[in-house]
């Protein structure tokens, strides 16, 4: 399976997961992209699609609390920035993405 | 200056911004890409984050004896002191 093919299919697994949840794929459509293809080469290597801008480390139980999309894990978070960590989602009432930072979870919770 | 070390993952287009950032403004920095680390590097590189109360979520900048986790500018620049 090619990577555009898998990255259409994660889009396509994804999009209605985090419809669900109150969010969409980000309108920067770049950053879409190369997240996506981050995930599939991070599924290759692991077998699974990570985010992109969290450790994978040894402790599993810990690692599957960033298995995408990871928003159920972080609500409390997220729901703060209107965006999960790596920016692929979010809230479904966003339509500038630059405005939203990445601020970290220490200073939310 | 103040020293600044970067820690970061290949995969993330968040520390890709952070690396320019420091490059653009001429700023001496330390990287390393977690993912890309060997075990004991890793285990080192997240004991340092524990140690700021960092959880994990890159990129993680160490500026002076201050942490920055994510991508913030205008943290960078207050902390280095200088002008966006």
């Amino acid at each position: 399976m090619s990577a555009e093919s898998r990255k259409r299919d994660l889009r396509f697994l994804f999009g209605p997961i985090v419809d669900a949840l109150g969010y969409k794929f980000s309108p920067d459509a770049e950053l879409v992209d190369f997240c996506l293809e981050q995930e599939v080469k991070l599924e290759e290597k692991h077998g699974i699609p990570f985010c992109p801008c969290q450790a994978i480390t040894k402790d599993r139980k810990r690692n599957m609390k960033i298995v995408c999309p990871c928003i159920p894990f972080h609500r409390k978070h997220y729901d703060a920035m209107k965006r999960c960590w790596c920016g692929l989602y979010v809230h479904k009432d966003v339509t500038d993405p630059d405005t939203l930072k990445q601020i970290p979870a220490s200073k939310v919770l | 200056m103040k020293k600044v070390r970067l820690y970061t993952l290949s995969t993330c287009p968040w520390c890709r911004k952070a690396k320019q950032y420091f490059t653009k403004n001429k700023i001496p920095f330390e990287n390393i890409d977690y993912d890309l680390a060997t075990e004991e590097e890793q285990e080192a590189i997240m004991d340092q984050m524990d140690e700021y109360g960092g959880t994990g979520e890159f990129p993680f900048a160490i500026i002076g004896k201050d942490s920055v986790c994510g991508f913030d500018p205008d943290e960078y620049a207050r902390l280095l002191g200088k002008h966006k």
